[in-house]
C-alpha cells in the first residue's frame, strides 16, 4: 500500500498561496468580511430572540377571571382553557401572587392588603401558533367567568415580522457574500493552477492521479477558509465586546449575551463555513482537472 | 507489446492525422519513428501517451486497451511509461535529485526507497555528483539526461522520447542516444520520435517512417529515407 505524506500537500498548498500572495490575501479578506457580516447578523437575530423571550411579549395571553368567582369556578376555567387547541401551557397566578408582584414593582401598591386587593385571579396562557391566535382569543372570551382577555399578538406579529425581515436580509447577504467569496477563491486557485501548469503536466505524464494533483489546491482552499475564519472570529469578538460595553453602560434595558458564552459556537461556525467555502471554491476551479 | 490495428485519428476540425496505422512493437524493441512535419508523429505520440483517444481502430500497450480505457485508469497506465521531451520540462527551482525524486513522489514511493533509487538512476545516466545542481547550472545534454533519469525513475516498461536531441548539440545528441540504447539493452522498449537523419542512420535500429498519416516504410536496421 503506497502512502502519501499529508505534509507534502500542505507544503505545496502553502507554496501556492505564497506564489499568488495578492489573490490569496484578497480571498482571505473577502471571506473574512463575509464571515464577520454573517456572524454579526446571527448575533443580532439571537439578541432579538433573547430580548423577546425576556420581555415575554410573544405568544402569551393573559386571561382575567371574575373577581367574585369561587375557587372551584376558577379551577374549572383553568380546565376549560387547558382543553382548547393551540395551547402550549397555562399558568395560574392567584390574586395574592399578583399583588405581591405589583408590590415589588410599583410603590403605590405597598400599603394594599389582601382584603383590599383589587386584582382578580388570572391565567397566563402560552400558545403555539401565532396564526391561530384570533381563534383562541375568541374561544377564551366565550368561557363563562372570564372578564377580560389581554393579548399582545399584534405586537408579537410586528416583532415576528421585524425578525423575519432581518432574517430575509441576513439570508440574502449570506448568499451574495458566499457567492462573492467562492468566486474570489476560484480565481485564486485558478491562478495557482496556472502558475503550476508545467508541474501539473509533468505530474500527469509520470502517472499522478487526479486527486494527487488536486489535493494541494483543495488544501489551499482549506487554508484560506481557516485563516479567514480565525481572523473573522477575533474581529467579531472585538466588535461584539465594544457593543456589549456600550449596551451595558448606556442601554441597560437591552439584554445582551456574553461573548464568552457564544464564542465557541461562533468560532466553530466560522471555521465550518470558511472551510466548506474554501473546499467548494477549490473543487469548482479544479473541475476540469479532476475530469481528465 | 504495443499494437496499432488500423488506427485512425481525426481531429474535431476535420484534420485526418492518422489514416490507418498498423504497427506491432515487441517488448524490448528499439524503434525510431521518423517523418517530416505533419506526417503524424506527434499524433502517434499523443495516442501512446493517451493524451488523445483513437477515432477508430484498436491500440493496445501491454494489458491496456487505449481505445477503450477510461480516464480513471490513465494515471496507472502512464506509470508504465517514461517520457522524455525535446524541451526537457525540468523544474528550474528543484535540484537534479529533486527533479528525479518528484516522479517517484507523485506515485507515492516511500522516501527511503526514493533516497536509494535516485542516486542509482543518476549513476546510470552518468550524472553522479550532479544531484545537488540546479538545471540552470548544467548543460543542455545534462538536462536531457536528468529528464531521462526522471523517465526511468518509476522503472517503466516503455520509454517514449519525443525529439530528445532537438535542443542539444550533436556530441550531446550521440551521448543521449547511446544512453537510450543502453536503457534498451536493459530490457526496456524504447520509442524515439525524431527527424534527425544522422542519428537514425548511425544507430541502424528499426525505423518506422510516417507520411501523411500512413506508415510508408518499416524496416529493421533501416535508414532515414529523405526522398519520401
Amino acid at each position: 500500500m503506497k502512502r502519501y505524506n499529508i505534509f507534502y500537500f500542505i507544503g505545496q498548498a502553502l507554496s501556492g498561496l505564497w506564489r499568488n500572495g495578492v489573490m490569496s490575501f484578497a480571498s482571505i479578506a473577502v471571506l473574512m468580511s463575509c464571515l464577520v457580516v454573517i456572524g454579526g447578523f446571527s448575533l443580532l437575530v439571537e439578541t432579538i430572540n433573547l430580548n423577546l423571550e425576556q420581555f415575554g411579549v410573544l405568544k402569551e395571553i393573559v386571561v382575567f377571571c371574575d373577581k367574585d368567582a369561587t375557587e372551584d369556578e376558577i379551577v374549572a376555567i383553568g380546565d376549560k382553557i387547558g382543553k382548547l387547541d393551540n395551547i402550549e401551557k397555562i399558568e395560574r397566578v392567584t390574586k395574592e401572587e399578583g399583588l405581591e408582584y405589583m408590590k415589588s414593582k410599583y410603590d403605590v401598591y405597598a400599603d394594599v392588603t389582601n382584603e383590599l386587593n383589587p386584582l382578580p385571579d388570572r391565567y397566563d396562557v402560552t400558545y403555539i401558533d401565532n396564526d391561530k391566535v384570533s381563534e383562541l382569543d375568541y374561544q377564551l372570551r366565550q368561557i363563562d367567568g372570564i372578564t377580560k382577555v389581554n393579548n399582545r399578538f399584534e405586537l408579537a406579529t410586528t416583532l415576528e415580522n421585524f425578525k423575519s425581515g432581518i432574517m430575509l436580509v441576513f439570508v440574502w447577504f449570506l448568499i451574495i457574500l458566499a457567492v462573492v467569496s467562492i468566486f474570489i477563491i476560484i480565481n485564486t486557485i485558478k491562478l495557482s493552477v496556472f502558475s503550476r501548469r508545467n508541474e501539473i503536466s509533468i505530474m500527469r505524464y509520470v502517472g499522478a492521479t487526479g486527486w494527487f494533483i488536486s489535493l494541494p489546491f483543495v488544501f489551499e482552499g482549506i487554508i484560506i477558509g481557516l485563516f479567514a475564519s480565525v481572523c473573522a472570529y477575533f474581529i467579531e469578538w472585538y466588535i461584539y465586546s465594544y457593543i456589549e460595553t456600550l449596551i451595558m453602560t448606556d442601554l441597560q434595558m437591552i439584554t445582551i449575551m456574553q461573548f464568552s458564552s457564544i464564542g465557541n459556537i461562533v468560532l466553530w461556525g466560522f471555521i465550518g463555513i470558511g472551510v466548506v467555502t474554501g473546499i467548494i471554491g477549490s473543487c469548482i476551479s479544479l473541475n476540469k482537472y479532476l475530469k481528465q | 507489446m504495443i499494437d496499432f490495428v488500423n488506427v485512425k485519428k481525426a481531429y474535431p476540425n476535420g484534420t485526418m492525422a492518422l489514416r490507418g496505422i498498423n504497427l506491432h512493437i515487441d517488448d524490448g524493441e528499439f524503434v525510431f519513428i521518423v517523418g517530416h512535419s505533419g506526417a503524424g508523429k506527434t499524433t502517434l505520440m499523443k495516442l501512446l501517451l493517451r493524451e488523445e483517444r483513437v477515432s477508430s481502430g484498436k491500440l493496445t500497450v501491454g494489458d491496456y486497451d487505449l481505445s477503450q480505457m477510461s480516464n480513471f485508469k490513465v494515471p496507472y497506465y502512464r506509470r508504465e511509461l517514461g517520457v522524455v521531451f525535446q524541451d526537457f520540462r525540468l523544474f528550474p527551482k528543484k535540484t537534479v535529485y529533486e527533479n528525479v525524486a518528484f516522479a517517484m513522489e507523485v506515485v507515492g514511493t516511500p522516501r527511503k526507497k526514493i533516497a536509494r533509487r535516485v542516486p542509482a538512476i543518476l549513476n546510470t545516466v552518468n550524472l553522479a555528483g550532479k544531484q545537488d545542481s540546479f538545471p540552470n547550472e548544467i548543460s543542455g545534454g545534462e538536462q536531457q539526461r536528468v529528464a531521462l533519469a526522471r523517465a526511468l525513475a518509476n522503472n517503466p516498461k516503455v520509454i517514449i522520447a519525443d525529439e530528445p536531441t532537438g535542443n542539444i548539440d550533436p556530441k550531446m545528441s550521440l551521448e543521449i542516444m547511446s544512453l537510450l540504447v543502453k536503457i534498451n539493452k536493459l530490457g526496456k522498449t524504447v520509442i524515439v520520435v525524431t527527424h534527425e537523419k544522422n542519428l537514425v542512420d548511425y544507430y541502424k535500429q528499426r525505423v518506422v517512417m510516417l507520411q501523411d498519416g500512413l506508415i510508408v516504410e518499416d524496416r529493421v536496421g533501416g535508414m532515414f529515407d529523405e526522398k519520401i
